[in-house]
């Protein structure tokens, strides 16, 4: 169990610049995950703490130790691969015992922490096999098998789910989270599926390319995204954007105008601090609903912010229902859907088929405003928008 | 349909049959001919001999085909050696290291790969016959083995393409140098490429002609493409004897081809990629 | 998706990197790329037998080349074996590929396996075979022949000079079909089962099937197929040497066996290196070609 510190980290490839200046602190015990679309920098991030990567400038230190100039193997971490990368002509046992064994440990330790780490992953039964003939799953239990039988300062974890069929997946997230509360160790764990943050993380590192964007509590993240990009990264299906434009600002509330809404959008100004420096009347903001942000379209109070139109997708989730809604005037841009349709989230089952006219509402206070630069100036009544959701 | 269908396979195994049949009669009628004697030569070219007896392997045996074989064996054992161990430790270096000196070396193994022996062949023979290396055994090894690697290097090198380096990656975090990884982690993996490569050079040198033809003409170091080529001359009219020489050079190296077939296709179908 | 493919180890490349190149590096430069710089240089010089004695003659072995009717003719056998291989060996190689690939419900293993055969044979064990089978007292086609009714050639099979470069070609697809076929073989099994089944489904089958997914399919490994019977065309020694040595009356020759006797039999060295260019920058031209294509696929 050890910290990691990371300051000022630079990462260039000639003229590329993959890593810009990166520093983070993960206390002793954390289990951080680094999560952004490809190419934001993460899996080269968690490669340079490996050692994989010779890093331009900066410092990794490990409890204080700078380890950034020495050998992968003297830092005291260990990795587990997005392909397991068990070796093939090896059984697990030999694969769980190689790094010792190539330490100098004796046969008798070697066997000693082998069995303890397949005992916490529960696969002694499988030490004799050879990787060919273990299903995925398995796979992966022996490539973290063998990264705790080094009893490592730091685990790494390079998108070690993404091989993993859906069903598989849910199930080690669950396990690698019983792991790091057994093992109470520090992990860095990399992946590009905001589900994964979200369940497994102590804190989330949003990146995007090669800076992070920011840091926190999964729900922390959800709740106050710092910018539109971190807002629009995590939940799924992804907060819908609409462009406005501002109209007046008075002591409580921001008022917008959308094309396709009949009112004023009347944002309240709960959570807008100082955000809202230079920005007058004709400014044009961005305005994020999450998908459970919506009220029925006729509901007292609601109806000036009604969207009317034509269900272009249901997905029925069992509870929930997902819809999927041509709102005519209304486009959600930057969407999960080329249409700009808007993704709808409501907490009930719905009965509704392709083409049937619905009626929603944006909730004012469920929504998110973005400036141009895609900077969050409002937030919602957080966490409110989960009642509006149940409305 | 279905009559229409059984007749077109007919034809597609009579054409597939007359084909091997074409190709397995010559090599057939070389191990039956090494059994005639020379009256049943003369009287019935097509006919089976009355007895089979090894008395013409004997006659052959003597004027030194055991001796070409074990020369051939020799020759053949120590180039793929020196092959496969040489062209896998550069083609490791050439995959995994990326700069210009590394391209240029590559580069000039690949174009190794066009020369013909026989377009330089003059000079070749004038440098080895000026050092000294005629009718030496070893010294055959050495361009035998210099006309192996650029192949080889190529083969290897897209394995080691292929080769995961999560692999690699994974044995440097478990404390394995380079060196070490190639030992504990390449090696092992390496086995069916390096069967595919030892097999493909083993067949060319052992049935190289040229070099040996040129290099190797005392009888004691002559391999056994230049030594059954002097079989015609030893025995004017022995046929049997004749075929029994030509059984003894062919017959070792189909038999390895025959256990081992499935690497050397690999390695042909490495022409096609 | 990841960046992994940007990555380079820390522990990166250092001497050791040398040591471990040194030695094919080394062995291709003093065996391969010296005597293809020699050979060069040599065409430019009339070398004597010695070979000590290097006179500087200027393109004279060029101009020679170009007026000789031997070289001419050598080239021309080339080129007649190039093409009849192709179109023998590249020929049945693709029929016989194609029956063994989809044709044959059980044998096919079999099958290649002797038809592939004569390939790593020894050409001068194939030549001797071939010449004991031709000879006009023991061999047996003469028997089969006259067998069917026919009379064999008065001068022998490889004695007459109008027939006898056919039957060397006949000799070349007997050793070399095999091998064309298994390459193609190797190719068809690369086109997945599933595309023939989706063009099934889209109504084509049989030759339809053949000329919109068999033949884009193969077509890569076809080229380096003609490419590598082009070379080995161009190459042609062994079988010639052993058979005829580039006779009756030059009947046969080719640059190969043509390169030889003016060396080591007539003593031209320089003349000898002059031809020794010219195959030279034909195999390189066709070597580079393959290697161009073969990347492709």
């Amino acid at each position: 169990m050890a910290s990691l510190q990371i300051r000022n980290l630079i990462k260039d490839y000639g003229s590329f610049k993959a890593i810009r200046d990166v520093s983070l602190e993960v206390p002793s015990g954390e289990f951080v995950v680094m999560v952004g679309p490809s190419g934001c920098g993460k899996s080269t991030l968690l490669r340079s703490i490996a050692g994989l990567e010779s890093i331009t400038s900066g410092e990794i230190s490990i409890d204080g130790r700078d380890i950034s100039k020495v050998e992968p193997f003297d830092r005291g971490v260990a990795m587990v691969f997005q392909n397991y990368a068990l070796y093939p002509h090896m059984t697990v046992r030999q694969n769980m015992g190689f790094a010792l064994k190539i330490g100098g440990a004796s046969k008798v330790d070697v066997e000693k922490a082998v069995q303890r780490a397949a005992g916490i992953l529960r696969i002694e039964n499988q030490l004799d096999k050879k990787p060919k003939s273990l299903s995925g799953g398995q796979k992966q239990r022996v490539a973290i098998g063998r990264a705790i039988t080094r009893s490592p300062d730091v685990f790494l974890f390079d998108e070690p789910l993404s091989n993993l069929d859906a069903a598989l997946r849910s199930q080690m997230r669950v396990e690698l989270g019983r792991l790091h509360a057994e093992l109470g160790a520090t992990m860095v764990y990399v992946t590009h599926d905001q589900t994964e943050a979200m369940t497994m993380a102590s804190r989330i590192v949003v990146l995007r390319d090669g800076i992070i964007e920011q840091v926190g509590a999964p729900l922390e993240l959800y709740n106050f995204p710092a910018t539109r990009f971190v807002a629009g990264f995590l939940g799924s299906p992804r907060m819908n954007f609409i462009k406005a434009t501002v109209h007046t600002i008075d002591n409580d509330h921001l008022h917008l105008e959308a094309a396709g809404l009949a009112g004023r959008l009347r944002v309240p100004l709960l959570h807008a601090d100082n955000a809202l420096d230079g920005m007058q009347s004709g400014t044009d903001v961005i305005v994020g609903v999450r998908p459970e942000g919506f009220v029925d379209g006729d509901v007292e109070g609601y109806r000036d912010w009604r969207i009317e139109g034509q269900v272009a997708v249901v997905e029925s989730l069992g509870r929930d229902t997902l819809l999927y809604l041509n709102g005519g005037g209304i486009k959600a841009f930057d969407s999960e859907s080329h249409e700009g349709y808007l993704a709808i989230h409501r907490t009930r089952q719905l009965q509704a088929v392709h083409g049937q006219q619905l009626q929603v509402a944006i909730d004012p206070g469920a929504a998110y405003v973005f400036d141009a630069s895609g900077k969050t100036c409002v937030f919602p009544l957080a966490p409110n928008h989960l009642l509006a959701g149940a409305a | 349909m279905g009559s229409r269908f059984r007749w077109v396979q007919v034809l597609l195994y009579g054409f597939v049959s007359l084909w091997s049949l074409f190709v397995l009669l010559p090599t057939a009628w070389m191990v039956i001919g090494a059994f005639k004697t020379k009256r049943e030569f003369f009287l019935d070219p097509l006919g089976m001999p009355a007895s089979f007896d090894f008395d013409a392997f004997e006659r052959a045996w003597g004027t030194g085909v055991g001796g070409f074989l074990l020369n051939s064996m020799f020759v053949t054992a120590l180039s793929v050696l020196v092959i496969v161990v040489v062209s896998a430790m550069a083609a490791y270096v050439l995959a995994r290291t990326d700069n210009r000196w590394m391209r240029l070396v590559y580069l000039v193994i690949v174009a190794g790969f066009a020369v013909p022996v026989q377009a330089v062949i003059i000079p070749l023979f004038q440098m080895v016959s000026g050092a000294g290396m005629l009718n030496s055994l070893f010294a055959i090894v050495l361009p035998y083995a210099a006309y192996g690697i650029p192949f080889t290097i190529i083969l290897f090198y897209a394995f080691f393409l292929d080769f995961p380096r999560e692999l690699e990656e994974a044995a440097l975090l478990d404390g394995c140098r380079p060196v070490k990884t190639f030992f504990h982690i390449v090696l092992p993996l390496m086995g069916p490429a390096v069967a595919s490569a030892a097999i493909f050079q083993a067949v060319f040198i052992w049935n190289e002609f040229l070099l040996a033809l040129l290099m190797l003409t005392k009888p004691a170091v002559k391999t056994l493409t230049v030594g059954i080529l002097q079989l015609g001359g030893e025995f004017t009219s022995d046929w049997a004897a004749i075929m029994a020489g030509l059984s003894i050079a062919v017959l070792p190296i189909l038999t390895v081809f025959i256990l081992a077939q499935k690497y050397f296709v690999r390695s042909l179908a490495g022409l096609g990629k | 998706m990841s960046d992994t493919s940007l990555a380079k180890p820390v522990t990166g490349p250092d001497a050791s990197t040398w040591i471990l190149l040194t030695p094919a590096l080394g062995l291709v430069i003093l065996f391969i790329v010296i005597p293809a710089l020699l050979a060069i240089a040599g065409s430019f010089f009339t070398i004597g037998i010695g070979s000590t004695n290097w006179q500087f003659a200027g393109l004279a072995n060029y101009t020679r080349a170009l007026n000789d009717p031997i070289f001419w003719l050598a080239l021309r056998n080339n080129l007649i074996m190039v093409v009849g291989s192709i179109v023998l060996q590249v020929g049945f190689g693709t029929v016989l590929a194609a029956i063994l690939d989809r044709g044959l419900p059980r044998g096919s293993t079999l099958f290649r396996t002797i038809i592939f055969a004569p390939m790593v044979m020894s050409t001068i064990a194939v030549a001797l075979i071939w010449l004991v089978i031709m000879d006009p007292n023991v061999g047996a086609l003469n028997t089969l022949v006259k067998a069917l009714g026919m009379q064999p050639p008065t001068q022998g099979w490889l004695g007459d000079p109008d027939i006898a470069l056919w039957v060397i070609l006949v000799i070349a697809m007997w050793q070399y079909t095999g091998f064309m076929m298994v390459l193609i073989l190797a190719g068809l099994q690369g086109i997945p089962r599933e595309l023939y089944e989706a063009a099934a489904l889209d109504g084509a089958r049989g030759l339809k099937a053949f000329r919109h997914i068999t033949l884009p399919g193969i077509r890569n490994v076809l080229i380096v197929a003609v490419l590598i019977t082009t070379i080995g065309g161009f190459k042609v020694f062994d079988l010639i040497f052993a058979t005829t040595r580039g006779g009756p009356a030059n009947a046969t020759q080719v640059l190969g066996t043509y390169i030889y006797q003016q060396a080591f039999n007539l003593g031209n060295m320089g003349y000898a290196n002059a031809i020794s260019v010219v195959l030279l920058l034909i195999a390189v031209l066709l070597g580079w070609l393959q290697l161009q294509v073969s990347r492709r696929s």
